[in-house]
């Protein structure tokens, strides 16, 4: 009976997959990734570090187990969650184009509905936090939602930048077609190397860890302190699918930082192996050594930290857009 | 034995349970012997912050009379199949607290304790040739 049952889960989580490789092919990527990050952390505190698929035994090991449903949780709620999170991510990476190796249909969405699906995981763990009714996902719900009042400011300041800056250049005042913005780097050069647009840059790179949920801004699933926060009451399959949302979340992030700065000319095979080493390099940046080297912050620090930098960084990278156009 | 549950075994989560001990134990858990010295981590263990997501219990401490229920509380919210670790002296017999008022151990009067590491407290090495038993009883169980 249980084999039956695994089967069957294992069914509804390919299924999607399969009928959308990319997807697929990025989450499996991303895992890897993770799986380097391990490592990677390991060797700076001058350990061994787990096997590199470790992600993925950890993620077939939660698909083997039962998910169990708290007494006084919305059963059908409870259980809702993780999905609507992972599938909003496998929409949200079909949005972002991998230059040269994958280009969206503009029709399906822009940068503005890529925003909107970004905030979703955030939204999704608020919700299962306070639909487990525990004390810790209750405390997890009010520090998530401090964390993205924080970030979210900042977020949508840098997107803005990048797209006046299209914008302006093609005559409108903004575009927020991701494929404009790409095309327009590839004919003038990546806004990487344009200093007018170091400030949204480093604003980006700033929201990054607590978009993620990095330490030190892994302050609503401290594990330490309130035991996980929101996925405290989340086991089996609903917590797998979690860790997957969290991934797709990253390469969503990973993928849209590069189309925004440094998307590349190259097609082909050549594309894919810049694309994955942009990501390597803006993965260990921004998760690894962060991860290995800081300890964890209050959320009140945290909070006072993105309404100062990365808020003053994000309106002085706009300005600089406005004005310089 | 299935494909998955053949992937299980690589990825064993620990959960601490203190349960009255000096924290003697606990520091060689949480310092030494697992994560940043002697690195369980190779094993594809990793530390989980709550009961629910755990498969290998270790509790510490000899389970004084205040903190009993609680300890059989905790334990109960651990799925199954699970394996249990008694490590230090105090939870196997009560150690230098045997005999106490204050303590209810030893603690497979309650718990059925699996693997015992001895020691006060046990070497780090120890603790983890204790998990890698740990994780061949796993093996049995799924």
């Amino acid at each position: 009976m249980l084999e039956v049952m695994n089967t069957l889960i294992l069914k509804a989580v390919l299924a999607p997959l399969v009928l959308f490789p990319v997807a697929a092919a990025v989450l499996v990527f991303g895992l890897l990734l993770k799986g380097v990050d391990r490592i990677v952390v390991a060797r700076l505190q001058r350990r061994v570090g787990p096997p590199l698929l470790q992600p993925f035994f950890d993620i077939l090991k939660l698909m083997s187990k039962q998910s169990m449903v708290p007494i006084g949780a919305p059963r059908t709620l409870f259980l809702a969650l993780p999905m609507i999170g992972a599938c909003s991510m496998c929409l949200a990476i079909a949005l972002v184009p991998i230059v040269g190796v994958y280009e969206p249909n503009g029709q399906f969405g822009d940068l503005i509905v890529l925003l909107y699906l970004l905030t979703v995981p955030a939204i999704v763990l608020m919700l299962a936090g306070s639909a487990s009714g525990s004390t810790f996902g209750a405390i997890g719900f009010s520090r998530e939602m401090s964390l993205m009042l924080a970030y979210e400011g900042p977020l949508l300041l840098v997107l803005i930048s990048v797209a006046m800056k299209t914008g302006l250049a093609q005559g409108d005042l903004i575009t927020f077609s991701l494929m404009d913005i790409v095309h327009y780097q590839q004919d003038n050069g990546s806004f990487l190397f344009d200093p007018w647009m170091w400030p949204a840059v480093l604003a980006y790179l700033s929201i990054i860890p607590a978009n993620l949920g990095i330490p030190p801004f892994d302050i609503p699933e401290a594990e330490s302190e309130v035991l996980e926060g929101p996925l405290c009451e989340y086991s089996g399959p609903a917590l797998a699918l979690f860790k997957i949302m969290s991934t797709m979340k990253t390469m969503v992030v990973l993928a849209l930082g590069i189309v925004m700065f440094i998307p590349g000319n190259a097609t082909g095979m050549m594309a894919l192996i810049g694309f994955v080493f942009k990501c390597l390099i803006l993965f260990l940046l921004t998760k690894s050594l962060l991860r290995a080297s800081v300890g964890r912050m209050r959320i009140d620090q945290a909070f006072l930290f993105y309404f100062k930098w990365p808020e003053l960084l994000g309106i002085v990278g706009l300005l600089l857009v406005v004005f310089k156009g | 034995m299935s494909f998955l549950s053949k992937v299980s075994v690589r990825s064993p989560w620990l959960y601490r349970i203190n349960a009255g001990s000096c924290n003697g134990c606990d520091v060689e858990l949480a310092t030494t012997a697992l994560i940043p010295r002697y690195d369980v981590e190779r094993l594809g263990c990793q530390y989980c912050g709550t009961p629910k997501h755990a498969d290998i219990v270790l509790i510490t401490g000899p389970l004084t009379a205040r903190i009993k229920d609680k300890v059989l509380q905790v334990y109960q919210e651990i799925p199954d199949p699970k394996v249990t670790i008694a490590v230090g002296i105090c939870p196997i017999s009560g150690g230098v607290f045997r005999d106490s008022y204050a303590i209810e151990g030893p603690i497979d009067k309650y718990i059925d304790v699996d693997v015992n590491i001895p020691g006060c407290p046990p070497r780090p090495q120890a603790i983890l040739e204790g998990i890698a038993m740990a994780i061949e009883i796993w093996k049995q169980r799924l």
